[in-house]
């Protein structure tokens, strides 16, 4: 109950800025219309594999949007700032675990994320690029679980990069290397097939395949729901880390002030 | 005051800002250092595509990676000297702007030197990724010698049409306060697509690049000369007039747009 509460109050909180996250999806939306358009104009003189050029604009709006759930959390889930402010000591003094809190909060940002951005963003790519929409129902059921693994995944991978900010004193550095990670071997813009060889088995290596590449090929039909168990390993593995550093940050925690 | 005193007290304004910055020398190595892998990441993420595909449009990775660097230069001289510009939405938020109102200066010129960022890993970046490409084009003998001062030249007029860009869109604040969002689209969006050549993009989206917002003459117009030999030298003298109409437009928005301010207090 608790935490449906804390997820019901980050959701309440950003309605409020409902009219300005408009204005922000329409950049959001353009992005992902660029990138589109780089992939009709390489479509022009090149076949695109299994996707073809519509395949691959359909690839494109289903990254872009999906971004919002899986990408685009809050900054090492609000650690950082709490422990420059030293409300940190105060959270973790709280009867509730810190990671369980924190992500019963960023699932009501992240669901808010996807009714306001990722929704408005695919339909209105569905309409300029006339997007086909799965017809199975396991399709889009198992995509679902993709995105939900996706979110959840992400929501770790902050929460860890957060903690870092207890000792470093600058987390952010490594908010950016997650970023050009995502960038690279989330095949949010290019999938990961057409990586170098050496590339693409290091991205298999790492969870950020499952944040955007797995879901979004799911949803196209290219693949069944069997790579989800992959994306079932590291939410296991990532949550096994979250509690472990939780315990040790516990012990020694520096906070830096007001 | 006299023109000259203006320039030497915008000096001092700078030093100051400088030393303020480098009291943190090694957050200072360590963003400048991310900033270049972010950077690197976003690049590579089009030279594995070219890498799979050759070109794109007709058009090389050399010279992608051209349009790319030059695009990132001019934007990190623009944000050295006119970041304050690009977050104007803090001081009209916050009520700081009150306090430069006050000073017997050009607001401006008080606001410019605020916080003059030294940006590193950008210059790094850029100049890594221009140098490469355009040794890449000397070596393959598409292009000669000229183009290095050339292209010296046109990154200080793009640089004068991103500010410009800027500061229209920052002036819009004096209405609306909040800015940011517009910003994505006008600053960031726009010059995203612009790393890219703008025969990928249907003719409205590209004729707004090059009318509204005009993103294209930075980079793409000056390499369809410096690059292909289209048009003539008159394509740089264009430029550059471009550049200074689009500057001109802006102080003169921005003067209007200073009379309209109402305090937000803090």
């Amino acid at each position: 109950m608790l935490y449906l509460t804390l997820a019901s109050k980050a959701y309440a909180r950003n309605l409020q800025y409902r009219g300005a996250h408009m204005v922000h999806n329409l950049a959001s939306a353009m992005f992902g219309y660029m990138y589109a358009c780089l992939w009709i104009g390489i479509g022009a003189d090149h076949s695109l594999g299994e996707y073809g050029t519509q395949g691959m604009v359909s690839y494109i709006a289903f990254t872009q949007s999906s971004l919002w759930i899986s990408g685009f959390l809050t900054n090492g889930l609000g650690i950082p700032l709490t422990v420059r402010t030293g409300q940190i000591a105060l959270d973790l003094m709280r009867p509730v675990h810190l990671f369980t809190h924190l992500m019963a909060r960023e699932w009501g940002q992240i669901a808010y994320q996807f009714v306001y951005k990722s929704i408005p963003i695919y339909l209105l790519f569905s309409i300029v690029f006339s997007l086909q929409w799965p017809t199975e129902v396991s399709t889009l059921l198992f995509a679902a679980l993709g995105l939900a693994g996706a979110s959840y995944l992400s929501i770790c991978m902050n929460y860890i990069i957060g903690v870092t900010a207890i000792w470093t004193t600058e987390s952010s550095w490594l908010h950016w290397g997650n970023h050009a990670m995502m960038n690279l071997l989330a095949g949010f813009f290019i999938p990961l097939e057409w990586l170098p060889d050496w590339l693409e088995r290091l991205a298999w290596l790492s969870p950020y395949p499952f944040l955007l590449y797995v879901p979004t090929r799911i949803y196209l039909g290219f693949e069944d729901g069997s790579l989800l168990w992959g994306t079932l390993l590291w939410c296991v593995l990532m949550t096994l880390i979250c509690l472990v550093i939780t315990h040790v940050m516990r012990r020694k925690v520096e906070v830096q002030g007001g | 005051m006299k023109r000259t005193s203006w320039y030497h007290l915008y000096k001092i304004l700078i030093r100051t800002s400088i030393r303020s910055r480098m009291q943190y020398k090694f957050n200072f190595i360590l963003a400048s250092v991310l900033a270049a892998l972010i950077q690197i990441s976003e690049f590579l993420m089009v030279a594995l595509v070219l890498h799979q595909f050759g070109a794109i449009k007709g058009w090389s990775l050399h010279e992608i990676g051209y349009l790319f660097a030059i695009m990132t230069l001019s934007k990190t001289l623009y944000r050295t000297f006119g970041n304050e510009v690009h977050h104007l939405e803090k001081y009209l938020v916050g009520g700081e702007l009150d306090q430069l109102l006050t000073r017997p200066m050009p607001v401006l010129l008080a606001l410019l030197p605020q916080n003059f960022r030294i940006m590193v890993g950008e210059v790094l970046q850029g100049g890594f990724i221009l140098c490469w490409s355009l040794a890449g084009m000397m070596h393959s003998g598409q292009i000669g010698w000229t183009v290095i001062p050339l292209s010296l030249l046109i990154i200080v007029t793009g640089a004068i049409i991103l500010f410009s860009i800027g500061l229209a869109t920052a002036t819009l604040g004096f209405w609306t306060t909040r800015i940011e969002e517009l910003q994505t689209i006008t600053e960031d969006a726009a010059r995203t697509a612009a790393q890219y050549p703008l025969t990928l993009y249907p003719k409205w989206m590209s004729g707004i690049l090059l009318t509204v917002i005009p993103v294209g003459f930075v980079n793409y117009i000056p390499s369809l000369y410096l690059l292909r030999g289209q048009g003539g030298a008159w394509v740089l003298a264009a430029i550059a007039a471009v550049a200074a109409l689009c500057l001109a437009a802006s102080l003169r928005f921005w003067k209007y747009g200073i009379t309209k301010y109402q305090s937000t207090g803090s």
